[in-house]
């Protein structure tokens, strides 16, 4: 027996090498050009933005839960920390302050501190591989439904926080932390060169920024899988004791997939919290969590290539096709409600399926479906490990 | 004796879980660039023993110090760093990897791009990684795999396969001390010869130090230039492999134990 | 360097350092001086501003009652985690099924209301509780057989995602039954009404509820644990499920079992909430679970002790932070206990040392 065939071996096995750059290529190419040809305003234009910042939420999250296998159910706690870093720092918030750096005439003469975003997504980044490294400093010793609960806590610390976070104020009284429930608004709109100007009226500008910021963040997770660090990863993940044995420093390298996916995660949500204008305690609720999780294990649970199409139907199923699309569908059926009162639902039925009919997703991950369907590589270690 | 000839010394080493006494109170050293075996009837501590030397158990009491250097406290990665490499008396290789991709894991702490590295990929990381998958190759041939099961999956590898391509990831961190455990286990005696060559040509050919725990009798007589004994967690005998064999206490832990 | 003459006092000292000294302290003692905070601070305040603990003595007595529903939600958590370790994330919201299934039993099938009689009150709220019970039993049975039972042998990861899928349908259950927002019920024993003051502490009638439900229960079910043939099946295979299974005990039964009875107390604990706080919610299920989830590993995971225990704690701390603090920061309190019992005693305050991480 051979390894197990999947997908993508198949199309590796009858395409000629250069099939699969090619056919990324093409991707791109399509990908760049599709505003042109579909409304610059439209509801395809947006879930098309939506999905490209979740692909950029689910590679995230693949990191720490595909690569490394960490079950992480807080991820939302990054998404929060990136939107507010975008609050923070560009928009009128702290009106108090005057700082401005990069920024365009208009933003120049506000109050308040308007930093360009290329820096805030930078300063995201910092802060939430920061915040990740801290979040997963706890999670080290502990066995794989407990990281579960305790990652799951953080995000409700975090959304707690942001809920009160108007009452609290580090640094004076013109400074709360958080706008609560309310919400930081409006947020500094992108104004990057070269590009249209970046408004809610035309969205080209905003999938354009998406789309580099989705291939930078997807060749990065490419190169990283592939690599000492990749492979550290699954050697953790499929046996820790041997993996410390053979010289894998275990807290490093953990520490490492938590703060790349926080990282992902932050620099996804300084995008989000300017494309959708607002930054508040609404948005950062556990079904975020549990979305993002949806996104990866419907693609596939370690496949980069799953995540991409996972996030692109989930984005589409989430954002039009249960809203707009099939929302009656129930009341065509004699019932008292719409397909949107049943989200949760749609969502939970959703999970179970895979797990139990197709756990190893749409597009799988050679390694993960050996795991998921056949039991292989996976194992408790037999030995307690002591202070590692 | 002076530490210079020996490349680990154990003193006075316990390990108590709770209210069992695994290993109690035991000394032991390797000299360099010998093959030693400890053995012992099952259950005498062995493998707990050699868990603390290779760092996945602390000791209770005592001092571990390796080529000079203090490792009693050390984690298990350090240990690997520097220059202990061991095997498994349970296979643990990474299943859903090729042996390729396990001896590479194992020259995890010989490698230096790391997550930087990894997303730039400067001429420098993907030489080093060519360098790496090269080098696995190498020391997969050097162990007894064949060329056409390098990129199987290590879980479908024949058994004795599998226990030399172990043995290759072990090799592949560039050890000077070797920590094999029952590695014959499940072997028939042409493949048990041959490893005892193996372990021959390592130790003269790449002037490893190696230590066994070991059970087949044969090989332990034939390898081994000195024998330790355990029994319930005790030093209860050490010397060249005619002495041991033929202690009576040596006899009385074994025969004793099938009553 | 042969000395092997046996243990003698000049061997080298325990490798102990500061280090691992002071990580034994905390293990042992860290998780009760941390949980001692929050009422030494207030009692100290009291006895600063009033002179007396009295105050802190009511929030302790409201913690002790809110924390008998805690605790019977986390008797649920920590038997099925024993038996299969599993959380079964879902656990929860099986609790809000059963306030739901209690007050719309009450007053949908047996229309009691205010204006009953307090004999048909009585009897009402004791068919309920049955009929909660009951449905929560059996529910949870069910999810056991649909979303665990198929992932028996699957990495760790597959139940917890079904857990968690089954959780949001079950929460939409709710959501579609009762609705978004918190709907009020009929206050049907007068919960607030105070029946006596004992050293400065009110008494009301929810509180007498809360214990006149819990108390017997916990009794039985420890009784159950430790005197039936079904209960001494579910202690072993919780031990050891192929020793179990070698010594004749069906294990699907047993685990099956445990579901039911863990279903039970959340049934009942639904009831008692419905009555006690006279509202019900479809989200109460997500955070009661994880308060409860809280209470069952500070009492050690598997542990039916401690998660009774752990339960009145947490209800106390739940208690303490609302009253002093702010409702708004409790959950973050509360999550902040969790977070440090993983670090300080994963193995929770009656767990055992040796076990790795629970």
């Amino acid at each position: 027996m051979n390894a197990l065939r999947t997908m993508a071996d198949d199309f590796r096995a009858r395409v000629p090498p250069w099939g699969g750059k090619a056919l990324a290529a093409a991707l791109i190419v399509f990908a760049i050009l599709l505003p042109f040809s579909i409304n610059q305003a439209g509801t395809l234009m947006n879930n098309c933005v939506l999905s490209m910042a979740f692909i950029v939420m689910g590679l995230g999250l693949n990191t720490v839960v595909g690569f490394a296998g960490l079950l992480d159910l807080g991820y939302v706690a990054f998404f929060a920390l990136g939107a507010y870093t975008a609050g923070w720092f560009s928009s009128g918030f702290y009106a108090d302050a005057n700082v401005h750096v990069g920024v365009s005439k208009y933003l120049n003469a506000l109050p308040g501190v308007h930093l360009n975003w290329l820096i805030v997504v930078v300063i995201a980044a910092i802060i939430c591989a920061i915040a990740g490294i801290l979040i997963g400093l706890p999670t080290l010793r502990l066995r794989g439904d407990y990281i579960a609960i305790v990652t799951l806590a953080f995000g409700e610390i975090v959304r707690v926080f942001a809920i009160n976070g108007d009452a609290i104020h580090l640094f004076g009284k013109n400074y709360p932390l958080t706008a609560g429930r309310q919400g930081i608004t409006p947020v500094d709109q992108l104004d990057l060169p070269f590009l249209e100007p970046f408004n809610q009226l035309n969205l080209r500008p905003w999938y354009w920024t998406a789309l580099v910021l989705m291939l930078i963040v997807l060749l990065m997770n490419i190169r990283i899988r592939d690599s000492r660090l990749g492979r550290a990863w699954i050697a953790i993940r499929e046996d820790e004791v041997a993996a410390a044995s053979m010289g894998v420093p275990l807290v490093k390298t953990k520490l490492q997939s938590y703060a790349t996916g926080a990282a992902f995660g932050g620099m996804s949500g300084a995008f989000l919290a300017a494309y959708l204008n607002t930054v508040n305690a609404d948005q950062f609720q556990f079904g975020f969590s549990i979305y993002i999780l949806a996104i990866i294990i419907l693609g596939g649970l370690g496949s980069i290539w799953g995540v991409v199409a996972g996030a692109i139907a989930l984005t589409f199923i989430n954002y039009y096709f249960i809203p707009e699309v099939f929302n009656d569908l129930p009341s065509k059926f004699g019932l008292n409600f719409n397909l949107v009162d049943i989200n949760y639902l749609i969502y939970g039925f959703l999970l179970l399926m895979m797990m139990v009919l197709r756990p190893e997703g749409l597009i799988p991950e050679r390694r993960r479906k050996l795991e998921l369907t056949e039991g292989i590589g996976v194992e408790d270690s037999q030995l307690g490990t002591q202070g590692l | 004796m002076s530490e210079g000839d020996d490349i680990l010394t154990a003193e006075r080493v316990s390990k108590i879980f709770g209210g069992l006494v695994a290993v109690n109170d035991v000394s032991f050293s390797i000299p360099r660039k010998r093959i030693v075996s400890i053995i012992g009837p099952n259950g005498a501590g062995k493998t707990t023993f050699f868990n603390m030397l290779t760092g996945l158990y602390k000791p209770s009491t005592g001092r571990i110090a390796f080529d000079g250097k203090d490792t009693t406290r050390t984690r298990p990665d350090r240990i690997t760093d520097h220059g202990i490499a061991r095997t498994f008396q349970n296979i643990r290789l990474w299943a859903t990897m090729s042996p390729v991709e396990n001896v590479m894991v194992g020259q995890h702490s010989r490698m230096k791009a790391g997550l930087a590295g990894a997303v730039f990929r400067t001429p420098g990381v993907r030489r080093e990684e060519l360098r790496v998958r090269e080098r696995a190759r190498e020391m997969l041939a050097f162990s007894g795999v064949k060329e056409n099961r390098f990129d199987d999956l290590a879980v479908n590898l024949s058994y004795g396969d599998q226990r030399r391509v172990e043995i290759a990831r072990a090799l592949a961190s560039d050890p000077k001390l070797l920590l094999l455990d029952e590695p014959t286990a499940g072997m028939n005696p042409q493949e048990s010869a041959s490893l005892t060559q193996f372990m021959h040509k390592l130790r003269d050919e790449l002037g490893l130090t190696i230590l066994l725990i070991e059970h087949d009798m044969k090989v332990v007589m034939g390898v081994s230039e000195r024998v330790t004994v355990l029994d319930h967690g005790e030093k209860i005998a050490e010397g060249d492999p005619a002495e041991v064999r033929a202690n009576p206490r040596v006899i009385e832990a074994y025969l004793g134990k099938q009553g | 360097m042969e000395a092997n003459t046996g243990t003698s006092p000049d061997a080298p000292a325990l490798a102990r350092n500061t280090a691992d000294r002071v990580r034994g302290f905390l293990n042992s003692y860290g998780l009760i001086l941390v949980l001692l905070v929050l009422p030494v601070v207030y009692g100290i305040q009291d006895l600063k501003n009033d002179g007396n603990l009295a105050h802190l003595a009511q929030n302790l007595f409201a913690g002790l009652s809110n924390g008998t529903i805690i605790a019977l939600i986390a008797i649920g958590y920590t038997l099925v985690y024993g038996i299969i370790e599993l959380i079964n994330f879902a656990h929860g919201d099986v609790f809000m099924i059963g306030s739901f299934t209690a007050s719309q039993f009450w007053s949908g099938a047996l229309g009691i209301g205010l204006a009953t009689s307090t004999f048909g009150i009585a009897g009402g709220i004791l068919a309920s509780l049955i009929v909660a019970m009951l449905v929560c039993g059996v529910l949870n049975v069910l999810i056991e057989k649909v979303a665990y039972k198929p992932l028996r042998n699957a990495p760790k990861l597959a139940p917890l995602i079904t857990a968690v899928g089954m959780s949001f349908i079950l929460q939409n259950v709710g959501l579609l039954w009762i609705g978004g927002s918190p709907a009020s019920v009929d206050d049907l024993i007068h919960a607030q009404q105070e029946v006596t003051t004992i050293l400065g502490v009110h008494v009301q009638r929810a509180d007498l509820l809360a214990f006149a439900v819990t108390i017997p229960l916990v009794i039985a079910m420890i009784t159950f644990i430790t005197t039936t043939r079904l209960g001494k099946a579910m202690r072993a295979t919780a031990q050891d499920p192929e020793a179990a299974r070698l010594m004749g005990i069906n294990v699907d039964t047993t685990i099956s079992a445990t579901f039911f009875i863990g279903g039970l107390m959340a049934g009942a604990a639904g009831l008692v909430y419905a009555l006690y706080e006279t509202t019900i919610w479809y989200f109460q299920g997500f955070q009661g679970g994880l308060l409860a989830f809280t209470a069952a590993v500070m009492g050690g995971i598997g542990n039916l002790r401690g998660a009774v225990i752990g339960g009145l704690i947490i209800g106390c701390i739940q208690q303490i932070s609302d009253n002093r603090i702010d409702p708004a920061w409790t959950p973050a309190v509360v999550f902040l206990y969790l977070i440090l019992i993983m670090v300080f005693r994963p193995q929770g305050l009656f767990g055992e040392e040796t076990r790795e991480a629970g």
